[in-house]
């Protein structure tokens, strides 16, 4: 019997023989780029179309200015305790120890490998309620920002409380989503996840009323760090 | 019942509808408008859509070499391809998977491809509870509904039907459904606990990237990035048309998708998977990670769409599923997407359902549709659907697949409009009969097969004289010597 791969590439070829395809080339298109902008007019197109979506923009020039960013934060929602990416990946030296000096605790965590010992230990994530993550590049026409998974850069922190603080370095901003690919097309896969993320979570799906924090965060503030 | 009397029967319940009709119009109208103005905002989005097509046209065109390149390349991540020739393949793989990993409870992130090869319904046989996680998607499965458009599963429903819902079926206190917000937010507490729990969790792709070996997957509400970070296995369900070269093109083609779809720039969550993480100090570009699936299982499926490659039909499987079509569709605006029967509905839908299932259960869905174009007009890939309709139509008539009276009445029309003088004679003669029977102008009820036109709606009066019988008298004035 013909291995299920096979059966289904040969049928695409058989297939291909007599497919009317309007508009097919033979080589790859190429993308087109869009001319670059100077970088404060992206970072205010970035804040606006960021605030648009209600999200919240701060600007930070030390470690010091961003924890009483957070804390500040913390204390709006009730957080005492928060994930968080490495001290290392968070773009901002000894911030951690900062909000460790403002009676935050982080909540460190590594999922097991072990079926059993995963399953436990993931329901205890669910209660913290706030999240903190660095971010490795910010795109303006979306008011979005982009997160690579890695080593101390958990995808739960951007994703399971309902607040989520994200440090955006300005020096990293790009016009368009399509232009950050092709510049940078080995951020896809550098981890096993990339997110981008514009805006707090939302639906619209009864009666097209727009709702935030259906799932994931509900409260998003970016800190703008130079 | 034949299948276009169930479909007629549909549309009739559709129609008598006024609620819901009314419903569809205005929130089809709002997309519509959104994807407008998001389009405007683009630079020059007439080239962007031009460059889309151009990826799209070209992935299908060697989707074969992009697709192998793509097993090839996910497999070095440390994903699991599997593939399936038909939806029994399909459902029956993601079974095993659940059966081997001994999952119980499985969330999952809406899919229109799920849907297609009835994948829940499998997994509930074998014993696994699966529950879905977009909030329009988990009205449907709590009321045992069906989806009735691609993008907003649940545009047929009001707000009170949901609050009535999860009070019946969930328990939920008046409070905790009083409105939009309080509903939400007691769909993400019940929702969050199988989140919590669920060994598994299943999605679509939106797109698969060929060199990098990555599935995207966008979602606004985040379940879809639960979906595949919280459980320990990831199981992602593709349609095996679903491939881009490159990250760079997946750009071209997100910076269109929920554009057209919804007018946002991007959706909230564009979610790119590169394999499972994997244990640190093992070499891999994902070891070391403290979260996200410790297994990924890709499954790529046909089911009838090599079917809908081989041929005239070829350039639907362009396709990005922005529902943009639908949006704009004035058939859709009025019946709504059960009418159509199918998984998929709309214009895409009435090519996408005969396509790949073959036009003997679905014949009559190509004729639902008044080939104005407005589907081609906003395709952010310029799929001609209406030359699409059209095949297909031609198709069924040469399967005689079409109604009897159609079969029977175009070659009489042709018998007549082929002979002038016979023309002229029997247009005058109905012209003369119209008005015998008309009041105010209007004819109420037509006779014989042509009551169907006026059964909901009048038949105008034509005018004393014909066309031709002015023309040929004012020609006669003009010309006379003076």
């Amino acid at each position: 019997m013909t291995p299920p791969k096979d059966q289904v590439l040969g049928a695409i070829r058989h297939s291909l023989r007599r497919a009317v395809l309007p508009g097919a080339e033979a080589t790859p298109p190429r993308t087109a780029r869009v001319a670059p902008a100077d970088r404060p007019a992206l970072l205010r197109q970035f804040e606006q179309a960021l605030v648009a979506l209600t999200g919240h923009v701060h600007h930070a020039a030390s470690a010091g200015e961003a924890a009483d960013i957070i804390a500040a934060v913390a204390a709006e929602h009730g957080a005492r305790t928060f994930l968080s990416w490495d001290g290392g990946e968070l773009g901002c030296d000894g911030l951690l120890e900062a909000l460790a000096s403002r009676h935050l605790t982080r909540v460190a965590y590594d999922l097991a490998f072990d079926a059993a010992q995963r399953a436990g230990a993931v329901p205890g994530l669910g209660d913290v309620i706030l999240g903190l993550t660095g971010s490795d590049a910010a795109i303006a026409d979306a008011g979005a920002i982009v997160l690579v998974s890695g080593p101390g850069r958990g995808r739960l922190a951007s994703l399971l409380p309902p607040v989520h603080v994200a440090l955006v370095s300005a020096s990293r901003i790009h016009p368009t989503l399509p232009d950050l690919l092709a510049d940078h097309p080995e951020l896809v896969a550098r981890g096993a996840n990339l997110v981008v993320i514009a805006g707090p979570s939302r639906t619209a799906d009864i009666e097209m009323t727009l709702t935030h924090g259906v799932h994931g965060p509900k409260h998003l503030h970016v800190i703008l760090m130079p | 019942m034949t299948s276009a009397a169930a479909f007629y029967r549909r549309i009739d319940d559709a129609l008598a509808n006024t609620r819901v009709r009314q419903a569809l119009a205005s929130t089809m109208t709002r997309l519509a408008d959104r994807r407008t103005d998001a389009l405007a905002s683009l630079p020059d989005s007439d080239a962007l859509r031009d460059q889309a097509r151009r990826i799209r046209a070209h992935t299908i065109a060697h989707l074969d070499r992009y697709l192998e390149t793509f097993a090839t390349n996910a497999e070095a991540r440390g994903c699991r391809i599997h593939w399936a020739p038909t939806a029994a393949d399909a459902t029956r793989i993601v079974v095993e998977i659940a059966r081997e990993a001994g999952i119980t409870l499985a969330v999952k992130s809406k899919s229109m491809v799920t849907e297609e090869i009835e994948l829940n319904a499998a997994l509930e046989a074998a014993g696994v509870r699966v529950v879905e996680t977009d909030l329009g998607e988990f009205v449907v499965q709590v009321g045992e509904d069906r989806p009735s458009h691609i993008i907003a599963p649940i545009v047929h429903r009001r707000r009170e039907d949901v609050a009535r819902l999860f009070q019946e079926k969930l328990g939920a206190r008046p409070e905790e459904v009083a409105d939009v917000a309080a509903i939400t937010a007691f769909a993400r507490r019940t929702l969050r606990r199988d989140f919590l729990q669920a060994g598994m969790g299943i999605s679509g792709v939106n797109m698969a990237v060929a060199d990098s070996g990555s599935v995207c997957l966008v979602t606004n509400e985040g379940n879809g990035r639960l979906t595949t970070t919280l459980p320990r296995v990831h199981v992602a369900v593709m349609g095996l048309e679903r491939v881009v070269p490159t990250a760079a093109d997946l750009g071209v083609l997100l910076q269109l998708l929920a554009r057209s779809a919804t007018g946002q720039a991007l959706s909230v969550y564009t979610n790119v998977i590169s394999g499972p993480r994997r244990p640190a100090g093992s070499g891999s570009p994902n070891a070391g990670e403290p979260d996200g699936p410790d297994a990924i299982h890709v499954v790529i499926v046909d089911n009838g769409r090599t079917k809908m490659l081989d041929g005239p039909l070829a350039e639907m499987l362009y396709c990005i599923r922005c529902g943009a079509c639908l949006n704009v569709c004035p058939v859709y605006r009025h019946i709504g997407g059960h009418a159509y029967g199918g998984v998929y509905p709309g214009p895409m839908g009435a090519v996408v359902s005969p396509g790949q299932m073959g036009l003997d259960a679905w014949s009559e869905l190509p004729q639902a549709s008044s080939l104005c174009g407005a589907c081609r007009d906003v395709c952010p890939v310029r799929i001609d659907l209406p030359r699409l309709l059209l095949t297909l139509r031609a198709q069924a008539a040469e399967r005689e697949l079409t109604p009897w009276w159609l079969r029977l009445g175009m070659p009489l029309y042709a018998a007549v409009a082929t002979r002038p003088a016979l023309y002229q004679w029997l247009g005058s003669m109905a012209a003369r009969v119209a008005h015998g029977v008309a009041r105010g102008g209007w004819v109420r009820r037509l006779p014989g097969p042509l009551a169907g036109w006026t059964a909901s709606r009048d038949f105008p009066a034509p005018a004393r004289r014909s066309f031709l019988q002015s023309y040929e008298e004012r020609r006669g004035r003009t010309e006379r010597p003076s």
